[in-house]
Formats: C-alpha cells, sequence, structure tokens
C-alpha cells in the first residue's frame, strides 16, 4: 500500500462491526490514528484492541450519528488525542428490506435519519473542522450499489443511499473551494458479507454462495475488500478525485 | 401524434405543488390531454384562485390544500381523487422546497425542512398514489419530480441534493418493486426552469452555459410529464428524463 496514511487523523463512524472495524484496523496498518466511533461500547472496544493489534494507536469514542451536538464533542476529543483530524469515513449505516406497502412512516423517519442526516451531519462537521485547522482532507461517504440502481422492496434504503451519493457531488464542489482544498468521494460496495446482511437475511453459508454465483466475479465481499477501497480514497493516490462514485461490487452493477 | 390531445381521457391524476410553476404547467397540460385532476398546495387561497383559472367549469379538477411531508394530508388527496373521479391512475410529485446556503452553514432544522418535503413526501405520495391504483389493478403511472442536482452537484445546496438524489434512487427501486403490477415510476430531472424558485439567477448569466441558450419553461416539463403520464410511455420505467437543454452532458 502506499497511501500516505500515516500519522493522519482519521474518524470512522459505524466502527463496531464490519466495514467500519475492518477500515478502522486497515487503517492502523498503515500508521493512520483511528478515531472509531458507533453506539455500541464494548463492540467499540473490541474494534479498538483489534486496530491496535494491527498497527497504530485507535480511540473508541461512543457516539450516534443522529446526535448532533455529541459530533463537535466527538472531534474535540479526537483532535485533542490525537491532533488535527484528516479524515471523515461516513460509514455508520441502517438497513431494511421491505416492500412498499409494509414500510411505515416510522421505518422511513429511522432509516433516513442515520444514513441521510447522520452523512449530513458528518460532512458539516469536518468541513469546520478541516476549515479551523488549515487541513486539507478527505471525506469517504460509504453509499452502496443500490445508491446507484434500484432493488426490489428497497424503496426506502435506496432513498437514503441515493441522498448520499448526491450529497457527496455538492460536497465535493464545496469542498474543492475551500482552502486547503477537501475531497469528498462516495464508495458503493455491493453484498459485502456483514452483520448488516446477515442481521437481514441470516447468516447462511448457502446464502454466501448464492450470491456469489450472481455476482460476476463470483466473489463474496468481505469488509476488508472495501478497508483497502476507503483507504485509497483517503490516500494521496486519489489525489485528483473528488465528487466520484467507486463501486467495488465484484461486478453486479454492471451485470 | 393525432390522438395525443385526449391521451389522458377517462384518466385522473393528482398533480402536487399545482397551483404554479411546473405543476401548474402540468396540471393544465393533463387538463388539455382529458384528465380529471387533483391539485394540491399548502396554501388553500392559492389553490382556489388557479382551480378556478385552470378550470372554469371545476368539472375536471379539484384542489386540496395539503402539505406532502404529512401522511395525513395524502389521505385527503387521494380521497378526493377517489371520491371526486372514481379512481387514480397517475400520480405527478412535484412539490418541493429549495432555498440555497453553504453546507457548513445548513442547520439541522433547514436540512430536515427541505427533506421531509422533497424526500419523506415523495415517499408518502408513492406509498399512497401505489395504495389507491392497486384498487384498480389497471396499473398506473408515477412521476417523481428530482432535479439535475441530484445527478450533478450544485454549490450551496447540499440539502437539496441529499432530497433530489434520493427521489432519483426512489423511481427506480419503486419501478423495480411495482413494474409486475404495471405501475410504472419514472423521475424528472430539470435543469434551471423560469418559475419563482429560480428568481435568484439571471437567465443571462446562466444560459450561456446552457446548450439550448435558454431556462426551460414550465410547459417543457410539462410536456415530458404527459408523456411519461400517458399511454406513448407504456415500457418506460425506472427511467430518468433530464430536461435541461443540455446543461448536464457537457
Amino acid at each position: 500500500m502506499s497511501a500516505n496514511l500515516k500519522d493522519r487523523t482519521i474518524v470512522v463512524t459505524g466502527a463496531t462491526k464490519g466495514i467500519g472495524r475492518a477500515t478502522a484496523a486497515a487503517l492502523t496498518r498503515e500508521g493512520a490514528r483511528v478515531v472509531a466511533t458507533g453506539r455500541d461500547r464494548a463492540a467499540g472496544e473490541e474494534t479498538r484492541r483489534r486496530a491496535e493489534a494491527a498497527g497504530s494507536a485507535c480511540l473508541f469514542i461512543e457516539h450516534d450519528v443522529r446526535d448532533e451536538n455529541g459530533w463537535e464533542t466527538m472531534f474535540a476529543a479526537a483532535e485533542k488525542q490525537f491532533g488535527p483530524v484528516h479524515g471523515l469515513v461516513n460509514n455508520a449505516g441502517a438497513f431494511f428490506v421491505k416492500p412498499l406497502a409494509d414500510t411505515s412512516e416510522a421505518d422511513f423517519d429511522a432509516i433516513y435519519e442515520t444514513n441521510v442526516e447522520g452523512t449530513f451531519l458528518g460532512i458539516r462537521e469536518a468541513f469546520r473542522w478541516f476549515k479551523r485547522s488549515g487541513t486539507a482532507g478527505a471525506i469517504v461517504n460509504v453509499s452502496s450499489l443500490m445508491g446507484q440502481v434500484g432493488f426490489p422492496n428497497a424503496v426506502a434504503y435506496c432513498a437514503t443511499k441515493g441522498a448520499i451519493t448526491a450529497m457527496t457531488k455538492t460536497a465535493a464542489l464545496e469542498g474543492a473551494q475551500m482552502s486547503p482544498k477537501v475531497r469528498v468521494n462516495s464508495l458503493h460496495p455491493g453484498v459485502i458479507w456483514t452483520p448488516m446482511i446477515t442481521d437481514q437475511f441470516g447468516d447462511d453459508p448457502a446464502l454466501q454462495e448464492a450470491f456469489a454465483a450472481e455476482t460476476p466475479l463470483r466473489m463474496i465481499g468481505r469488509p476488508e475488500y472495501m478497508a483497502d477501497a476507503i483507504l485509497f480514497l483517503l490516500g494521496d493516490d486519489a489525489l485528483l478525485m473528488t465528487g466520484a462514485e467507486l463501486t467495488a461490487d465484484g461486478g453486479r452493477g454492471a451485470d | 401524434m393525432a390522438t395525443a390531445t385526449a391521451e389522458l381521457k377517462g384518466k385522473t391524476a393528482i398533480v402536487t405543488g399545482g397551483t404554479r410553476g411546473i405543476g401548474r404547467a402540468i396540471a393544465e397540460r393533463f387538463l388539455k390531454a382529458g384528465a380529471n385532476v387533483v391539485i394540491t398546495g399548502r396554501d388553500a387561497k392559492k389553490g382556489m384562485t388557479a382551480a378556478e383559472e385552470l378550470d372554469r367549469t371545476s368539472s375536471h379538477l379539484r384542489c386540496v390544500p395539503a402539505d406532502q411531508a404529512r401522511d395525513a394530508d395524502w389521505s385527503k388527496v387521494v380521497d378526493a381523487a377517489l371520491s371526486g373521479f372514481g379512481r387514480l391512475d397517475i400520480l405527478v410529485a412535484n412539490a418541493g422546497l429549495s432555498y440555497p446556503s453553504p453546507a457548513i452553514d445548513i442547520t439541522l432544522h433547514d436540512f430536515r425542512a427541505i427533506n421531509a418535503a422533497n424526500l419523506k413526501g415523495t415517499f408518502l405520495g408513492l406509498k399512497h398514489a401505489t395504495a389507491a391504483m392497486r384498487r384498480h389493478g389497471e396499473g398506473g403511472s408515477i412521476i417523481l419530480l428530482a432535479s439535475i442536482v441530484g445527478i450533478i452537484g450544485s454549490r450551496n445546496f447540499l440539502h437539496y441534493a441529499a432530497s433530489k438524489g434520493g427521489v432519483r434512487l426512489m423511481a427506480k427501486a419503486a419501478a423495480l418493486e411495482l413494474g409486475p403490477e404495471k405501475i410504472r415510476v419514472n423521475s424528472i430531472h430539470p435543469g434551471l426552469v423560469k418559475t419563482d424558485m429560480t428568481e435568484r439567477f439571471d437567465e443571462k448569466v446562466y444560459a450561456n452555459a446552457i446548450p439550448m441558450g435558454r431556462f426551460a419553461q414550465p410547459s417543457d416539463i410539462a410536456g415530458a410529464a404527459l408523456f411519461l403520464a400517458g399511454p406513448r410511455s407504456q415500457f418506460v420505467t425506472g427511467s430518468q428524463v433530464v430536461v435541461d437543454g443540455g446543461f448536464t452532458i457537457q
């Protein structure tokens, strides 16, 4: 890897499991200082242990991305511990599959608040701290393949991920006008074998094989693959990339 | 097309935000094409005036004051279509809010207000309209007004971009889910259109960046909506129809 992330401070939301946890460990392996956030302290401390075993320092901060005031407190704690924040991975997300007719207003509000408002609050907070500290920061918003193409029985989820895809482009244009410049890109995972998927569909090896069989590369997504893509977007190998959509889905979207 | 003038005869449409701008142009076009139309607006008085101007006989038009971010209001709107005209065939979810702010200064309150109207309002409309269309089982056409913001970025419109990007994908997901029932769902993406919402943009300055050299008129958007509403687009679903004079192809 040549991601040039050594000694940079990176905040990763939703780092208590799945893609967020894998990203925390991949970052510490590259020598970055990681602030892992999430709602579950025990799981967050486990992420911290695994990340520190992989490399440099990691701090877990209990924070729910929907908590507006908590964002400022979290960034302040991150800066106090590790110095100015260089990057934010807006990874925390909620997911459900349900027919439109069965999706209640409360279902919609809940997924919207985590995925859309949570990402918005992250972008806004990171912009404020990058501006204050004069940091050429980078933001990676974890959208989804379902923020690029539709999926049946996923009107609410697709709406939230489409919102993230679109916010990324507007944030990229505004970030490009900041001094120093801030880059903002989106990552679009396909089916990644994480608790988000297994909580919805069950942790079934047969299902894993079925997903792989319908993926052009005949692979199931692993959180570590997403971590590699996130590190690429955060680092200096992607200096000309902003407002871009990076799809990492084994070819599902092309099929 | 020879039959185009009456292509919506016997159909009933809901057009939200139908009292002015794009929504009003769509309602006018649908009425001319023979449809019964229910328009909504947040301001009852403006709605009455618009309704009188659009349909002097009042036989094919109803106006319902409604806020599309409210679930209960959607029930009233759909009830007006069913009680007034017996069925629902077309929904145009057009009502929307927009105002500029740098991302760094957008309050959560404003972000939520725009997304409640544009994103959640569209979700609720999709849900209510689908339920009404299922009553007759003959399918229908749902048209969601998005924007070119949602495909490309737009400085100082992060909240609006979220809502319109969300609507863009909502249309695709719903199209996949509802296709087997012949309920088609498409999105329209206007660029700069001459309405109250774009008063702050000087056409002389911006028109240079548009290959067609002008802003859209609301009637340009209404033309696309009429196509998507009627039988000429019977095989079109999940499509994003960009009506921007070529702005985003550059």
